[in-house]
């Protein structure tokens, strides 16, 4: 193998990791699939990972090596990425599929469509009504959820669409989701509270809090600790803005 | 809870009456211009207009003659929010009240609907100040919602999702503070849902997942659920 060949390698190798780490896939995952990847390739691969940058060396059985420190992109979390970039590694695997084939393959599926906001806009809104009928919500304070968290989570792409800071956003989305959801108290309907509840659940970071249990499981510890803070850390913003809006409407929080 | 609420009512009707009008009249005036000669001074006075309507609805309506009923002070936290959307496209400039050409009769109609209000109580038997008028919460919301809805080119759609969201509330209170006057603005607000959301879709790229087709079913499916939430309440 070229010194060349062996840098091509790890360049790939380092655009699908920081695509897999950037769409919110565990670490063990992303570590396992980019180490078959690169079995299947011909190289050993070596990473180690944190919160915004990885470390990858690609070394080839002659004694070659390439090291390089990445940047890991703020993608959107993404099931489908996970689940075809894993598949994409055990092709290469068992199809001893070259680099070329690899790489167009992974064009293709990194380039598939987005979703649609106005259609995740309505299955937010419609998983939080949900939720307020689990918790034990009636029909009114279903459909009061319903467009408190279609309210908030249109404010939060709005704003993450102008780039505003996420932390502002989340505190910003939980203010406006809760105060329109408060407004089944002023109608006296029985389950009011759970409406006002359930109305900030969109924005619970489910992903990053799993992601970080399962890295600390797995031995990543210094990635796991970093994603349970920085889940913990939109928590707190949820929770500020629905404080605010507790303060505004009840004068306490309780 | 139903007397307090027809008596804060009464009371806001009686001390208010003379700035009930001068409202409608400035609502009139500006929607004449904006129909007939817009121009840009006049676009700006009408989201002007829309903020102070709105804190009139916050700080007149629910601070002042409604601040018996509970929670009154949410309502009018509400109205300042939607106070702030106002201010938001007035300074960013969003909304360009210009009209489409599309929806033309039903804008004209959602326009004239807050007069079916005091019209609607009146036919109850209802007399004044004890009914509702066009300066009540739900009226101006839907006088907002026809603004949108004549002058649809480009929308402020935080104020459409507020008034979307006030609208259910409004089907709440058809069964609860016995105010039927309320599914006017419910009635009005589905069928926008389901237009303003086409519009929005058609904004979106086409090759979006998933596709233009299953998202349409989508809206019409959950306008059809609101339809029949009204039909029960």
């Amino acid at each position: 193998m070229t010194h060349e060949y062996m840098v091509e390698i790890a360049d790939f190798i380092a655009r699908y990791l920081s695509y897999m780490l950037g769409a919110g896939v565990h670490t063990s995952r992303v570590v396992r699939n980019s180490k078959r990847l690169g079995k299947a390739l011909g190289v050993d691969v070596s990473i180690h990972t944190s919160q915004k940058t990885a470390t990858l060396t690609v070394s080839s059985g002659t004694g070659d090596r390439d090291t390089r420190v990445l940047d890991i992109p703020a993608f959107p979390i993404s099931f489908e990425w996970n689940a075809d970039l894993s598949a994409l590694s055990w092709a290469a695997h068992d199809r001893r599929m070259t680099l070329e084939e690899v790489r167009t393959k992974f064009d293709e599926l990194v380039s598939k469509p987005g979703m649609n906001p106005v259609f995740v806009l309505f299955m937010v809104s419609l998983a939080n009504a949900s939720f307020c009928r689990l918790f034990g919500g009636d029909i009114w304070a279903m459909l009061i959820t319903f467009t408190a968290t279609m309210t908030g989570f249109f404010t939060r792409q709005h704003l993450m669409k102008n780039k505003v800071n996420h932390y502002i956003v989340f505190i910003v989305s939980a203010f406006v989701a809760s105060i329109c959801a408060s407004s089944a108290l002023s109608l006296g309907i029985e389950t009011a509270e759970i409406a006002l509840a359930t109305s900030v659940l969109y924005l619970v970071p489910g992903v990053p809090l799993i992601n970080g249990l399962i890295d600390i499981t797995d031995g990543h510890i210094q990635i796991g600790i970093s994603r349970l803070v920085n889940a913990f850390m939109l928590i707190v913003c949820i929770a500020i803005g629905m404080s605010i809006t507790l303060m505004m409407v009840k004068d306490s929080l309780l | 809870m139903k007397e307090i609420f027809w008596n804060s009512i009464a009371e806001y009707n009686a001390a208010t009456w003379p700035w009930q009008l001068a409202f409608m009249s400035v609502a009139t005036v500006l929607t004449l211009i904006l129909w007939f000669r817009p121009r840009t001074w006049a676009k700006v006075a009408m989201k002007i207009y829309m903020v102070t309507v709105s804190l009139w609805m916050a700080f007149v309506y629910y601070m002042t003659f409604a601040a018996s009923r509970e929670y009154s002070n949410v309502m009018a936290i509400f109205w300042c929010l939607m106070a702030a959307s106002w201010i938001y496209d007035l300074v960013t400039r969003f909304s360009t009240f210009q009209k489409s050409g599309k929806y033309r009769p039903w804008g004209i109609i959602m326009l004239i609907l807050p007069l079916a209000y005091p019209a609607v109580s009146l036919l109850r038997g209802c007399e004044f100040p004890f009914m509702t008028t066009p300066m009540l919460p739900s009226a101006v919301a839907l006088y907002m919602l026809g603004m949108l809805m004549a002058f649809n080119r480009k929308i402020n759609f935080f104020a459409f999702i507020l008034i979307l969201h006030w609208a259910v509330t409004a089907i709440s209170k058809i069964r609860i503070f016995g105010i039927p006057e309320d599914a006017i603005l419910a009635a009005a607000c589905i069928p926008s849902m389901v237009i303003f959301y086409l519009q929005m879709l058609d904004t979106c790229r086409r090759d979006l997942k998933p596709s233009y087709g299953p998202v349409k079913i989508l809206i019409f499916a959950v306008a059809a659920v609101l339809a029949g939430c009204m039909a029960i309440a």
